[in-house]
């Protein structure tokens, strides 16, 4: 009795230095998650303004009120969803061919691997710049285009034309993360028990049978967790945008959220505005986060 | 971390008895993995040339004569103040001091709330990992007026601190160290141990895998980021890499072959980390599938 009774608070003792061990975590994460989205969503009801020595005043909704009713922040919703929309279909069907087929090949696995993941360990930044030259009037995208089409020495306008200027950003988004999202399949895959695939094989499936009615439907947890992450990660570009419009490119078009914010907070020292963009894109992956989580579950389930 | 065998899910027979279905998966994994190459050839090859040739139609891949005064220049920088070469120094520091504090520091605490049952552990667990779901571009304004309110501008301290450690990285080390055997612990225990030093010497020094994943993701994305070193660092000296490459890049009239090395330097430091250490990459992409599981 006394043994256990020492034992158990020995054991509690010794539990403490979990505190111990946990709380830098909770030191950091309150001082630079927690107080920081507060600290947002009260810069949300006031005017602040960046460098300006006047206390803040209390305003209301009048920034909510602002922003949701400027043009300017609707051209930039209708920026991001094209841009997410835009790359979502490419990149999902582009991955997940490309898993299945690396993930069914035993020679020459890894190389394809690692030359898919390339382009996914090149920064955002860098993978910008070498696309804007391969993007110039006289690059190698138009030389390319043109030899397909036929056409010499036509400039497609890749950094300037205002629709041109959204495939060419989408397509250096697709390039840089096809790779990624293939490694997650490929994972993926590599997760479904071998004896459903041997038992399949022994009922006489064939690989095309095997793919539809085995490796798809057993791949679905993957292929949410997949769809969410695209959408939450095309949401957050902000490089690619940044750097064309930079080197030159008409801004409106590309004007997504990220640059947006960026723009209101830096440039036009708006703070309040700027708060609000960031809460709304905040709540918007908020619910993304959320669908994954039940996506997460139901795969459970299975 | 389970490791499953690729080789098992090819089933006997497969490619016998599909050849020409084999054939056409080959032929379109060799056609996309070359649409994944290309640019690194034409940044690798257009580094060594003259701006003119980068332009020129047609393209002609290989330079006629390899131009390395590119790199030079590139490093000089425009204004021939070796700017750059701080700046990649400015990279450096910031990565890997982010690389090694949060692997301290994520470990640490995913130690403590995978090994001890302490009050409160599970609300600290979901705080932590609600967290997750802050997008750093949410609290980005409100970091940056603390950050000027501390005097943090322009500054290591200001570009460092906010990346001290990450949710995913705890969630990492925790779900890691939730397998490690209790029966390590007590015998260290048992020898009269003190847990800081079970946590050095047993546990950061087994937990090798997770830490490498951590240390690569950590550092990458500090090499990455853009968005943060544009709004915390004024001066050139401070700047990182990919401002500076934002800013060589806007520069309509500089030369193209130069920009070209300008980026093959930046992109060079990742890449031998990615060549050396392929396993802890492709791993760290696998990190979100694997923790469905």
């Amino acid at each position: 009795m006394s043994v256990t009774h020492a034992k158990k608070s020995l054991e509690t003792k010794r539990n403490s230095w979990g505190w111990v061990f946990a709380a830098p975590g909770v030191l950091f994460f309150s001082t630079f998650s927690l107080y920081p989205i507060l600290y947002a969503i009260w810069t949300s009801f006031h005017n602040k303004r960046l460098l300006s020595l006047k206390p803040p005043k209390f305003i209301g909704f009048q920034n909510y009120a602002k922003v949701l009713t400027s043009p300017d922040f609707w051209n930039s919703v209708r920026a991001s969803a094209t841009f997410c929309l835009g790359v979502f279909v490419p990149i999902f069907v582009a991955s997940l061919l490309l898993g299945v087929l690396i993930a069914t090949r035993t020679k020459g696995r890894r190389v394809f691997q690692m030359a898919l993941y390339s382009p996914a360990v090149l920064s955002s930044v860098v993978t910008a710049s070498v696309w804007a030259i391969m993007f110039d009037p006289r690059g190698l995208a138009n030389q390319f285009l043109n030899g397909i089409m036929g056409t010499p020495g036509i400039d497609h306008r890749w950094l300037a034309d205002a629709a041109m200027v959204q495939i060419s950003t989408m397509l250096v988004y697709i390039w840089k993360t096809v790779g990624y999202y293939c490694i997650l399949f490929v994972t993926g895959i590599g997760k479904i028990p071998l004896s459903v695939i041997e038992a399949s094989v022994i009922d006489g499936a064939n690989a095309w049978q095997r793919l539809t009615r085995i490796t798809i439907p057993l791949l679905k947890p993957t292929m949410a967790l997949v769809s969410v992450m695209i959408f939450t990660g095309s949401l957050k570009t902000f490089s690619t945008q940044y750097l064309f419009t930079q080197r030159g490119a008409p801004l409106a078009p590309i004007n997504v959220l990220t640059l947006n914010i960026y723009d209101t907070a830096i440039i036009e020292q708006n703070l309040g505005r700027a708060s609000v963009m960031s809460l709304l894109l905040f709540v918007t992956l908020l619910i993304l986060a959320w669908l994954q989580v039940r996506a997460g579950g139901s795969g459970e389930d299975m | 971390m389970k490791k499953t065998n690729p080789s098992l899910h090819r089933v006997p027979g497969h490619i016998t008895a599909h050849r020409a279905g084999n054939f056409l998966a080959m032929a379109i994994l060799v056609a996309v993995s070359c649409i994944a190459i290309i640019p690194f050839a034409f940044m690798a090859g257009a580094s060594l040339m003259p701006g003119s040739d980068v332009t020129s139609i047609p393209y002609r891949w290989i330079p006629a004569k390899p131009l390395w005064s590119n790199y030079a220049r590139a490093l000089q920088g425009s204004d021939g103040d070796w700017i750059y070469l701080r700046n990649i120094l400015n990279s450096f520091i910031v990565a890997t001091t982010v690389a090694l504090s949060s692997i301290t520091l994520a470990s640490c605490v995913g130690y403590g709330l995978a090994k001890f049952k302490f009050r409160g552990r599970n609300i600290v667990f979901m705080g932590i990992m609600s967290t997750m779901m802050i997008p750093f571009e949410a609290v980005m304004i409100p970091l940056y007026l603390t950050a000027v309110k501390l005097g943090l501008q322009d500054s290591y301290a200001g570009l460092i601190l906010p990346f001290l450690t990450s949710a995913f990285g705890v969630f990492l080390m925790r779900q890691y160290l939730l397998g490690f055997p209790d029966e390590l612990l007590d015998a260290a225990r048992i020898d009269g141990c003190s847990e800081p030093r079970i946590f050095r010497s047993i546990v950061f020094k087994n937990a090798r895998p997770a830490i490498a994943t951590l240390a690569i993701l950590a550092f990458r994305g500090q090499w990455d980021n853009l968005l943060w070193p544009l709004l915390i660092t004024q001066s050139d000296k401070l700047k990182t890499i990919p401002s500076y490459i934002v800013r060589y890049t806007a520069d309509l009239t500089a030369d193209e072959g130069t920009m070209m090395a300008v980026a093959v330097i930046a992109a060079l430091p990742v890449f031998i980390l990615f060549f050396s250490m392929s396993k802890y990459f492709l791993q760290g992409a696998g990190v979100y599938s694997g923790s469905k599981t």
